[in-house]
C-alpha cells in the first residue's frame, strides 16, 4: 500500500487537533506521523499527515478531512513536486573503538554530530524519510541508545510554467 | 460595542434573532442560570421533558417537520451525556438540532468537579460540530456560528457547551452579521456542465429511475422532483428517509427500496438503464450487501450536497455536488434543451405501474379472518389520518411495517430514525413534530418494547398539553431481533422474548392519559377516534400475534434483488 503525505491547513481552534485525528480513527485509517506546525497563515496551523491508502482511499480522507470545519486546506502532495523531510536524533553507543567509524558514516550521510559522551554519540540528520531510514538502519550495527524522530514535514515545489514561444 | 449583556441574556437574545419558539430540556445545577432566564420569557416556551434523549428526540422530530432547526438544552455531565444518542440520531439523518449543554464554571474544568463530563471530547464524533464556549465574549459569534453550521450545507447536529459563569458573566460583545469559517462554505450550486452531461444521459434513457433520498425533503425538493419524473417518465424509488418525496399512490411512485423495501422498487433499482440517485447515501440499508449486483447495468448518477457521500458506498459515473432543488431544478431546465432526443418512455411507465400494483397484489395481506395484524392496523390508520397527518415510528418491525404499508403522501410526514436505528425515537419525535404543527394530527407507530424505553414522556406530553398518539404493535417481543432469530439463528429467542409487559392502559391513565386496548378488527377505527377526541396523550394498545414477521426482506448478506419471504408473489 502506498504512502501517502497529506498536508492541512487547520484554524488554530482548541480542540482541531483533535478533531482532526479523530476523523482518522473513526473512518479505520492508520496515521504514521503527524506533524503541527505553525503556517505563514495567522491563527492556522499546518498539519502533515502520512498514511497509506490508494487513490481511492486517499479520495475519501481529502474529502472527509475537507468537510471538517477548522480545515481551510487539503493538498495531497506529490513524492516527486515536492520536498519532503524529516528530523532525526539518535545517540548511538560509540566509545573509542568504533567513534571513527560512527563519525565516519555521520559524515557521509551528512548527519551532524549534536553531543558527545564517553561512551555516546549524539546525532541529528534532516533528510529524505527514506534517507533517514537508511541512516538509522546503519547505525543499527553500532547499537542505538535512543531515537526520535519528527515525523514527516513536507511542502510542494513550485513548477515553473514553460512559456509559449 | 453594546451595552453590558449578560450571558444567558445573550443566549436568548441569539434564539429570538433565529426565529426560536420552543426549547426541549431539563434543568440541572449547572443549567439553572439558563433556566432563571427563561423562566420569565414569554417568547420562548421551554418545554420539560423527563429524560434528555426525550429532549434530544424532539428536537429532532421538530426539526423534521418543520424544517426549521430544533433547539435542546440539558446540564452538565448526566445531563449531557443522555443527549448523545439523541444527537447522534440527528447527525445520522442530516436533521438541524442545536443543543446547549451546561458546563462546570470554566475554572473548574479539568478537575473532575461534580456533574463534570468532557462534553467537548464526547459529542465531537457524534456532531456536525462543536463549542466550548469559554468567555461571555464569544457567546453570540459561536451561537449564530452553531445555527449556521446546523442548518446549512448537510446539516446536522452541533452542540454548544456553556460554562457555568460563561452564562453569568456580562460582555459588551455581541456580534452582529453573518458569521464566516474560512474552513466551511459548503458548495450547492450544481456543476453546469456536469448537469449538462447528466441531462444528456436521462434523455437517452429508456428506463430511467430516480432513487430520492431524505436531501431532496431537507431541502424542500420534493415538488421539483415530482416534476423531474413527471418530465422523465421516470419510476420513483425511495429510501427509509426519502419516503414523502413524491405521493406514494403517485402511478411512477415505486416505494421504498432495500433490505425491507418493496419488491417493485427493488425490482426496478435491478432493471433500470440509468439510475438517478438524489440526496440519499447508499447505505447498506438501501443497497443490500452484494454492491456489484446493485444497478448492475445502469448508468449510475449520484447527486448530494456532501461530496464526501459521492463514490463512498458505491462507483458512480456522474457525481454531483449540489443541494438537491437546485440539482433538480438545473436538470430540468436542461432538460428541455434535448426535447428533440428524448426517448419514449412510455413502455417504461407502463411496466413501472404495472409491476407496483402486481407487486402491491402479492404483498398486500388478505385478511381471512378477523384477526389483528400489523398490515391490516396500518392500512386502517392509513384510511383513519387525513392527508396532512403525521406518523413517527419507533424502530424495528413496527417502523418497517409502517414503512411498508403506510402511505405517505406528502414530505415532512414520516418521520423515523433511519442511519443510527434508534428505538425510543418515535414518541419523543412525535412530541416535537406536534409543537411544531400543533394543527395536524401526530401518530406514532411503535413496538412495546421501543415505547418502554421512552415512556417517561407520557408526562411530558401531559404537562404540557401536547396530545399524540401511540399506537403499540404489541408483540411482547423485541420483534425484529425475534425475526432475525427465527430466520438466521433456528428460532433462539436469547433476550427477545419481554416477560413482563405493563398493561399499557393503566400505564396511560395513571398519568391521565387516554388508553385503550384494541382486540378486533372492527374496533381500530372507533379507537382511533376516541384517541383523537380525547384530546390528549393516547394510547392503543393493538394486541398481535407474537410471532408476525415483516416479509419479503433481503437477508443478511444478500444482493438487492435476492428477497426471501415471497411465497405469496406470483410473478416473481
Amino acid at each position: 500500500m502506498p504512502t501517502q503525505i497529506i498536508s492541512v491547513l487547520v484554524e488554530d481552534e482548541a480542540g482541531s487537533l483533535t478533531r482532526m485525528s479523530g476523523m482518522f480513527s473513526r473512518r479505520g485509517i492508520n496515521i504514521h506521523s503527524l506533524t503541527v506546525s505553525p503556517s505563514e497563515k495567522e491563527g492556522m496551523s499546518r498539519m502533515t499527515i502520512v498514511t497509506t491508502g490508494d487513490e481511492r482511499e486517499i479520495e475519501k480522507i481529502e474529502k472527509q478531512l475537507n468537510k471538517l470545519i477548522e480545515v481551510v486546506k487539503v493538498n495531497i502532495l506529490e513524492k516527486d513536486t515536492s520536498v519532503i523531510r524529516d528530523l532525526c536524533l539518535l545517540k548511538i553507543y560509540a566509545d573509542k573503538e568504533n567513534r571513527a567509524e560512527v563519525l565516519e558514516i555521520a559524515n557521509a550521510f551528512k548527519a551532524n554530530i549534536v553531543d558527545i559522551s564517553l561512551r555516546t554519540i549524539t546525532l541529528e540528520i534532516t533528510a529524505d524519510p527514506l534517507d533517514v531510514d537508511r541512516f538509522v538502519e546503519t547505525m543499527k550495527n553500532f547499537g542505538i541508545k535512543e531515537l526520535f524522530r519528527t515525523g514527516v514535514t513536507a511542502i510542494s515545489r513550485d513548477i515553473e510554467k514553460k512559456t509559449g514561444g | 460595542m453594546s451595552d453590558d449583556l449578560k450571558g444567558t441574556e445573550i443566549v436568548v437574545k441569539c434564539l429570538k434573532e433565529e426565529n426560536v419558539k420552543n426549547i426541549f430540556g431539563f434543568p440541572g445545577g449547572q443549567l439553572i442560570p439558563l433556566y432563571d432566564r427563561l423562566y420569565d420569557e414569554t417568547e420562548i416556551r421551554s418545554i420539560l421533558v423527563r429524560h434528555e434523549q426525550g429532549a434530544a428526540h424532539a428536537a429532532d422530530g421538530y426539526a423534521r417537520a418543520s424544517g426549521d432547526p430544533g433547539v435542546c438544552m440539558a446540564t452538565s455531565g448526566p445531563g449531557a451525556t443522555n443527549l448523545i444518542t439523541g444527537l447522534l440520531n440527528a447527525t445520522m439523518d442530516s436533521i438541524p438540532v442545536v443543543a446547549f449543554t451546561a458546563q462546570v464554571p470554566t475554572k473548574a474544568i479539568g478537575t473532575d468537579a461534580f456533574q463534570e463530563a468532557d462534553t467537548f471530547g464526547i459529542t465531537m464524533p457524534i456532531t456536525k460540530h462543536n463549542f466550548l464556549v469559554k468567555s461571555t465574549d464569544n457567546l453570540s459569534w459561536t451561537i449564530k456560528g452553531a445555527f449556521k453550521i446546523a442548518n446549512t450545507g448537510r446539516k446536522g447536529a452541533v452542540v454548544i457547551d456553556l460554562p457555568n459563569d460563561v452564562q453569568q458573566k456580562t460582555s459588551k460583545e455581541y456580534y452582529h452579521g453573518e458569521v464566516k469559517f474560512a474552513g466551511y462554505n459548503p458548495s450547492v450550486v450544481p456543476n453546469p456542465l456536469q448537469i449538462k452531461r447528466i441531462a444528456q444521459k436521462l434523455m437517452e434513457a429508456e428506463r430511467p429511475l430516480i432513487l430520492a433520498g431524505g436531501g431532496v425533503i431537507l431541502a424542500n425538493a420534493s415538488e421539483d422532483l415530482r416534476a423531474l419524473a413527471e418530465y422523465l417518465g421516470a419510476g420513483v424509488a425511495t429510501t427509509l428517509m426519502g419516503k414523502g418525496t413524491i405521493p406514494e399512490d403517485h402511478p411512477l411512485s415505486l416505494g421504498m427500496v432495500g433490505m425491507h423495501g418493496r419488491m417493485a422498487a427493488n425490482k426496478m433499482i435491478n432493471n433500470c438503464d440509468v439510475l438517478l440517485a438524489i440526496g440519499c447515501r447508499f447505505s447498506d440499508r438501501t443497497t443490500g450487501w452484494g454492491l456489484e449486483s446493485f444497478a448492475p447495468d445502469a448508468i449510475k448518477i449520484h447527486c448530494d450536497i456532501d461530496s464526501s457521500e459521492l463514490n463512498k458506498n458505491i462507483t458512480v459515473d456522474f457525481p454531483l455536488v449540489g443541494d438537491a432543488k437546485l440539482v433538480i431544478r438545473d436538470l430540468i431546465k436542461f432538460l428541455k434543451k434535448y426535447e428533440d432526443v428524448k426517448k419514449d418512455t412510455n413502455i417504461w411507465q407502463k411496466r413501472v405501474k404495472q409491476l407496483h400494483s402486481m407487486c402491491e397484489e402479492c404483498e398486500t395481506f388478505k385478511p381471512k379472518e378477523d384477526k389483528l395484524t400489523p398490515e391490516v392496523i396500518i392500512k386502517a390508520i392509513n384510511n383513519f389520518l387525513d392527508d396532512n397527518a403525521i406518523v413517527t415510528t419507533e424502530v424495528g418491525q413496527n417502523q418497517m411495517f409502517a414503512a411498508h404499508y403506510y402511505i405517505t403522501k406528502k414530505p415532512r410526514q414520516f418521520i423515523s430514525s433511519g442511519g443510527l436505528g434508534t428505538m425510543g425515537f418515535g414518541f419523543p419525535a412525535a412530541i416535537g413534530a406536534k409543537v411544531a404543527r400543533p394543527d395536524k394530527q401526530v401518530l406514532d407507530i411503535a413496538g412495546d418494547g421501543s415505547f418502554l424505553m421512552v415512556c417517561q414522556e407520557l408526562a411530558t406530553a401531559m404537562s404540557e398539553d401536547i396530545p399524540v398518539v401511540v399506537a403499540i404493535l404489541n408483540n411482547s417481543f423485541l420483534g425484529m431481533v425475534r425475526q432475525w432469530q427465527e430466520l438466521f439463528w433456528e428460532k433462539r429467542y436469547a433476550g427477545t422474548k419481554l416477560g413482563t409487559i405493563p398493561d399499557f392502559v393503566k400505564l396511560a391513565e395513571s398519568f391521565g392519559a387516554y388508553g385503550e386496548r384494541v382486540e378486533k378488527v372492527s374496533d381500530i377505527e372507533k379507537a382511533l377516534k376516541n384517541a383523537f377526541d380525547s384530546g390528549v396523550v393516547s394510547i392503543l394498545d393493538f394486541k398481535i400475534e407474537s410471532e408476525t414477521n415483516i416479509l419479503p426482506m433481503i437477508p443478511p448478506g444478500g444482493r438487492v434483488d435476492e428477497m426471501i419471504g415471497v411465497g405469496r408473489c406470483r410473478h416473481k
